[in-house]
């Protein structure tokens, strides 16, 4: 007898992609500009399947793997959802953005399949935009400014704050929404001053100029903006001599732009976890490593996390109802109130299947040096209507 | 105020003229509209780099000093375009300005997919003379040097031009070219010759707006150059299709425009500035549908 149980052991760790393996499909860009914000979080989110594997796998099943390629283009993503449900795909996860992840999620709507976004923070990538069964583990951009006002009020004394939004992406609007919600709330704090920008502005020196003719200079900026628009700004402001505290949501996290501005100082960020290697977490360093052991290289921004927390909170998800199909695996995950992960708590619910509120950590970069410096958690949930911009 | 409004305003009209007549160049000489010059501008911006797809950039020609480092880059900039020249449209010379236009697109597509595959997706930060950022005092207003310079390398470079299109042989030729390119040749013009000296000064005015670009921002990024192009595009057709001068001219007034707009428009509407811009240039366009300074090749002969 127990020869033939070896044999059949031996079976099933070399045949690859066996029928009873639970297979999730990576609807992601590996091609095209996207691909650099795609890989980190798909590279995480297979580390955490490999994880799981080693330990004995999901439902007694091994977790199996298949990709198809979006191109970084919507008609590419629907079609790449489609391939994927042909591959077998019973979970699908989906680009970062949510233009470039909703085709391939509401294919795996129309199925009745649970879809994740690797790390899209716009509300519209679950219930709100693509439906019941589409979740993100990432933290909403409102959270990320509503979590920079607090903060600078409570640990910089910042009073005056000017909000300087970059108009390109959704996102960029819900981390000035979320600050605009939160700062004014705060004891003596008042908003001075707005303006806006476009991303690919060759120049905003008119925006500089109107800064600059404010009587005093600002205790803080709250510029909403991403690469590469933001390392613009930020170089045009500091070369106006403006020193005024510059705050900003995760997405400019990594050391990989500050070279456009040597020795930048006073410029704040939250984050999921750190890169730097002073998370006071051993979990996130532990992470840090094992993406390094994986790659060659550490992670270069925060965007790696949210691939490695999706796949603990889906599969703890799947163990407890068990089965992966997907209104049991969505009643499940939307229980989950504050459920520890390595990067902190989540939770979703039948409301919200996003972070309306989280602890983050907070990164300045002085002298053109990033390290974490603080933590903080805001100390109320964002509203769903200030969510929903309205 | 209004003395530092006047800087804003000239120094990014200043960029935008240049871009405007490196596509007006090529659409005097030849009727094509070159779509690809946004990708030229980009492709300038990171020959300064080593290609790799790491996350922290290595200067590769941005390690040279000053004088050296323009020279090469202004170099690579006309070289590109003239192999551009070489390799894609002059196989199409006889085709139609719609092919070309195409092939334009196409080509555009293709640089900017290999800077893809050179550098990566991922936005890369390049600190081309920092100090070119600190401001200096001139009267009332706080300008940048580097809007000085921008301002200072836009007449001169303006000048240049001018002078070398009414005095140089290659300038008359190019003129001659532009007014009537068939006419131009049976009197004695080579049009390789011209048609080359065309993409070479256009591929170096790209590389020019390439070199402001990455000093304002700091930053290389694959997609840099479109917001531009189009810009450019625009301000070629306000300016008249084919009119170096009409090019400059609507260049710097579009830019003026814009730095205008973002000064004076209310807070709810500002991140629409882009679209009062263009519904001047619709206005423009109702009025004078030729250009403003329409060269006199466009006007249709009957």
């Amino acid at each position: 007898m127990k020869p033939a149980i070896c044999v059949l052991a031996l079976l099933a760790l070399s045949a690859p992609a066996q029928a009873k393996d639970i297979t999730i499909g990576f609807a992601i860009a590996k091609s095209g500009w996207m691909e650099a914000y795609d890989t980190p979080a798909a590279t995480a989110a297979k580390i955490r399947i490999d994880e799981i594997n080693a330990a004995g796998g999901l439902l007694g099943r091994k977790i199996a793997v298949v990709e198809a390629d979006t191109r970084t283009d919507r008609a590419g993503a629907a079609k790449a959802g489609l391939d994927l449900l042909d591959q077998g795909a019973q979970m699908m996860i989906v680009s970062c953005d949510y233009d470039f992840g909703a085709p391939a999620a509401l294919v795996a709507e129309g199925e009745a399949m649970i879809s994740f976004f690797l790390c899209a923070e716009d509300v519209k990538a679950g219930i709100q935009g693509v439906g019941p069964l589409s979740f993100s583990s990432s933290v909403l951009a409102p959270v990320q400014g509503a979590t920079m006002a607090e903060w600078a009020h409570a640990r910089r004394e910042a009073r005056a704050a000017y909000v300087l939004e970059d108009t390109f992406i959704e996102y960029n609007k819900g981390i000035c929404t979320g600050f605009e919600w939160m700062f004014p709330q705060l004891e003596g704090a008042a908003i001075v001053g707005r303006d806006s920008f476009k991303n690919d502005d060759a120049s905003i020196a008119a925006q500089i100029t109107r800064i600059k003719s404010l009587g005093d200079e600002p205790d803080v900026i709250m510029l909403c903006s991403v690469m590469p628009g933001a390392a613009a700004a930020v170089r045009q402001i500091r070369a106006a001599g403006i020193d005024s505290l510059i705050l900003n949501g995760s997405a400019v996290d990594g050391s990989y732009w500050l070279d456009a501005t040597p020795g930048l100082s006073d410029f704040v960020l939250p984050v999921q976890g750190s890169i730097h290697g002073d998370d006071p977490r051993a979990e996130v360093e532990a992470f840090n490593r094992a993406y390094e052991a994986k790659t060659g290289a550490r992670p270069a921004s925060q965007y790696a996390y949210p691939g490695y927390v999706l796949i603990d909170l889906w599969a703890k998800a799947v163990e407890r109802a068990g089965t992966v199909e997907g209104a049991a695996v969505t009643a499940e995950l939307e229980k989950m109130s504050d459920e520890p992960t390595a990067f902190g708590p989540r939770s979703f619910s039948s409301e919200l299947h996003h972070q309306n509120t989280a602890l983050m950590q907070i990164v300045e970069i002085s002298d053109g040096k990033p390290a974490r410096i603080d933590e903080w958690r805001i100390s109320q949930p964002v509203p769903l209507d200030v969510l929903m911009g309205k | 105020m209004s003395l530092q409004l006047v800087f804003d305003a000239l120094s990014l009209g200043g960029i935008y003229a240049i871009a405007a007549l490196g596509i007006a160049l090529i659409f005097g000489v030849m009727n094509l509209v070159n779509f690809a010059h946004g990708q030229f501008i980009a492709c300038s911006v990171f020959a300064l780099i080593l290609p790799s797809a790491d996350a922290v950039a290595t200067m590769g020609l941005g390690a040279l000093p000053a004088p050296l480092l323009i020279a090469a880059i202004l170099a690579f900039g006309a070289g590109l375009a003239v192999a551009a020249e070489a390799l894609v449209f002059r196989p199409l010379r006889n085709a139609s300005p719609v092919a070309l236009m195409v092939a334009s697109f196409a080509l555009g597509i293709l640089l900017q997919n290999i800077l893809l595959v050179a550098y990566g997706g991922r936005p890369k930060a390049v600190s081309l003379w920092p100090q070119l950022g600190s401001p200096v005092q001139v009267l009332s207003a706080q300008v940048p040097l580097l809007q000085l310079l921008v301002i200072g390398a836009v007449a001169l470079i303006l000048a240049g031009l001018a002078l070398m299109l009414k005095r140089a042989r290659v300038g008359l030729e190019m003129r001659a070219a532009a007014e009537d390119f068939d006419m131009a040749r049976m009197l004695g013009v080579r049009a390789n010759g011209v048609i080359s000296g065309a993409f070479a000064l256009s591929g170096a005015l790209a590389a020019v707006v390439a070199l402001v670009l990455v000093t304002q921002t700091g930053v290389a990024d694959v997609r840099m150059g479109g917001q531009i192009m189009l810009v450019a595009f625009i301000a070629t057709v306000v300016g008249g299709m084919g009119s170096l001068a009409g090019a400059v001219a609507a260049g710097l007034a579009l830019g003026a425009a814009s730095a205008l707009l973002q000064a004076f428009l209310p807070v709810e509407a500002r991140p629409f500035r882009d679209a009062f811009l263009y519904g001047l240039v619709i206005l423009v366009l109702l009025f004078r549908p030729q250009g403003l300074f329409a060269s006199v090749g466009a006007k249709p002969r009957v």
